[in-house]
């Protein structure tokens, strides 16, 4: 018995009986279910079993500060009505919005926050970490950890243009189709049931493989094959608004098409439309990384998650993590979208029922 | 009764047009290709004579109506055409990694349908308790992470680390049943981890929008005991959303199958599919996705059937 275990144990169970005397019972249980599960970890793995559940709990605790203190910092900075929303969010939505906002920050400033260039050969292939280079090398003695600081510039930033190109697309056939009715409606959306009957990743590698793989094909083809899935949202939600009295005055008072969709559909479907603009991130995210991992995405030099995952993938059948940081980075900043996207759709259905 | 092979029928002539729709898509797809396929295949330092060979011998000089109708009718037969690189049958080439993928894809799926359903239904009834959340951040956590992501950490702390599985699967012909099962496992668990959390989350919606109707609210106020009004009220009417979930994750599957496969170095359609398209082998890019349209069209006519089936409602459309 080192004093690390017994330490960990009497603060654990010093921990549990303080939440008890105080009352707070979700608090106790979840202490001691940790106490039982670390006497079984800690049988069966050892010391170090338990202080990877240490190192995993710390990081929890550290995760939730940081939410706790972002969300309050919101509230402070932001006007009295969006303040009282912002109050409502749940600790995980906090945790997401601080997640955007770090990648949005490394996204922006990477030249600056980035020590090396993203294709800058500063050291032999697979050289380790040392005080110059934070995360080691990579294949061809490239610094790691400037190439993931700028894959969050180019990663993040091909997958939002490709969103928001399907989204511009899809909303606007969606609105016409619903204004318009008629052959242009089943048009419009027999064509989106025919792009929706094919796999997503499969239609895209259909269409590199003709087109190649240059940066505005690949942000035109991920628009494409996602935008049937704005479509049809903004179809059945404006489909809703359309048939109301105040779209029918319009329409007598001599509007447009374009007034109507501008200022009298679009204002009335909004909550909904942002909060699928969120998941519809996630998917083009998610596709985009596959498909740069697969060596189909944006190609080398430039820094990209998905490819540089594929690139030092033999670092780990030694052992090594440093690929999964990029993949991690990936699956991070896709949890934290639908962390916020989960709380926005239920304060849309919150506020509805 | 023949109302409802009238309603199914209908919507099997829906499927088939759409993918007749879908294999006019692939086919002609490749004629957008800006210039000539040949010329493109074989590059810029192509010799006149070798690009008129390469035309004569894809049948390029025919219109392309007629190419398709060739083309069509030979996929229906199971022939594909021959690759353009190896020059040798793309039917050949598939018919194993074929077979190879729908193994691993039911391998995944024996496992994953009853966990899934089984959790599905269980977070259902404990919801909003502390397991619950902790299994919404773990599935939401599962679905939001690229494939290849939990092959890595699978492939690292499964099989680097302890050495249990192997982390490539190389598969040779004359291998017992045992040995193929622990050979795939880590691409099957890869899959079975992604779909069981797509799965589970649709089953605990589906369940939690069946408790919160009036029915169910009366059978609890009249006293009968829980167990009897999941069993005799909730699941007669579960059927349907849970068949609808199972069919859509398993097209779900096939997607995430292309990715699995690369990383495990499977040998399955989608690591052909994919080396095809670096290599621009359009005869094979072509029947893969016609295969994977097709399997995915099929599975998601298998989910409408199936809620025509279990759901009396949907035989009466209004």
């Amino acid at each position: 018995m080192s004093v690390f275990v017994i330490g960990y144990y009497s603060v654990l169970i010093a921990a549990s009986c303080l939440a008890v005397y105080l009352e707070r019972r979700r608090v106790f249980m979840l202490l001691f279910s940790l106490t039982l599960i670390s006497f079984v970890a800690g049988i069966l793995g050892g010391v170090s079993a338990l202080r990877t559940i240490t190192i995993l709990v710390a990081v929890f605790a550290l995760a939730a500060g940081v939410s706790y203190a972002f969300k309050e910092f919101l509230i402070q900075i932001s006007r009295p009505g969006l303040a009282r929303e912002l109050r409502t969010a749940p600790l995980t939505a906090a945790f997401g919005m601080f997640v955007i906002f770090t990648y949005a920050i490394a996204g922006i400033f990477a030249p600056w926050i980035a020590p090396h260039g993203q294709a800058e050969v500063i050291s032999t292939s697979f050289a380790p970490p040392d005080a110059n280079m934070l995360l080691g090398a990579d294949q061809l003695g490239r610094d790691v950890f400037s190439r993931i600081v700028y894959g969050a510039r180019n990663t993040v930033g091909l997958a939002l243009a490709a969103t928001v190109l399907a989204f511009v697309m899809g909303a606007l056939a969606g609105l016409l189709a619903a204004v318009k009715g008629g052959w242009f409606d089943q048009f419009m959306g027999r064509f989106a049931d025919v792009i929706m009957s094919v796999p997503s990743l499969i239609f895209a590698l259909l269409m590199l493989s003709i087109f190649g793989t240059s940066l505005l094909v690949i942000v035109v083809v991920v628009a494409v094959i996602y935008s049937p899935r704005v479509f049809r949202l903004t179809r059945a939600v404006a489909g809703n608004v359309v048939v109301m009295d105040y779209i029918e005055a319009a329409k007598l008072r001599g509007e447009g098409d374009w007034y109507l969709i501008r200022r009298e559909i679009l204002p009335n479907s909004t909550a909904p439309l942002v909060a699928e603009f969120g998941l519809e991130f996630c998917f083009v995210f998610l596709l985009i990384a596959g498909l740069s991992f697969l060596g189909l995405g944006i190609q080398p030099p430039t820094a990209d998650w998905g490819s540089m995952v594929r690139e030092n993938a033999t670092l780990i059948s030694f052992g090594d993590i440093t690929p999964l940081i990029p993949a991690a980075a990936i699956a991070l900043l896709t949890v934290a979208v639908n962390f916020v996207v989960d709380w926005m759709l239920f304060r849309s259905t919150g506020l509805k029922g | 009764m023949s109302d409802i092979f009238k309603l199914v029928a209908k919507r099997l002539g829906l499927g088939l047009v759409t993918l007749f729709v879908v294999s006019i898509l692939i086919f002609f797809a490749v004629e957008l290709l800006p210039g000539d396929i040949a010329q493109a295949v074989l590059g810029q330092g192509a010799t006149e004579e070798t690009v008129a060979r390469l035309r004569e011998r894809m049948g390029l000089n025919d219109p392309a109506i007629m190419r398709y109708l060739n083309w069509l009718g030979g996929a229906l037969q199971g022939d594909f055409g021959v690759s353009l690189i190896s020059g040798t049958s793309v039917t050949e080439a598939i018919t194993q990694r074929f077979l190879n993928t729908l193994f691993l894809a039911a391998y995944a799926a024996v496992i994953a349908v009853p966990f899934a359903i089984i959790l599905g239904v269980l977070v259902a009834l404990m919801r909003d308790t502390l397991f619950d959340r902790a299994a919404n951040v773990l599935t939401l956590t599962s679905i939001s992470s690229p494939e290849f992501f939990l092959g890595y950490v699978l492939i690292l702390y499964l099989s680097v680390k302890t050495g249990w599985f192997p982390a490539i699967s190389s598969l040779s012909p004359g291998m017992g049943f045992g040995e193929l099962l622990e050979r795939t496992f880590l691409p099957a668990l890869t899959l079975v981890l992604v779909v069981t959390a797509h799965m589970m989350r649709m089953t605990r919606a589906a369940i939690i929008n069946l408790l919160a109707s009036p029915y169910i609210e009366m059978a609890r106020l009249k006293g009968m005991p829980p167990w009897k009004v999941i069993v005799k009220h909730a699941l007669p009417n579960a059927w349907a959303p849970i068949i609808n979930v199972v069919a859509l994750n398993l097209a779900y599957l096939i997607t995430g199958v292309v990715l699995v496969e690369v990383v495990f170095v499977y040998p399955g359609i989608g690591q052909l599919l994919v080396d095809a398209v670096s290599k621009r082998d359009f005869p094979i890019v072509q029947a893969c996705c016609l295969i994977f349209a097709a399997t995915f069209i099929l599975l998601n006519l298998a989910a409408d059937v199936g809620s025509i089936l279990t759901n009396p409602r949907l035989r009466h459309p209004k």
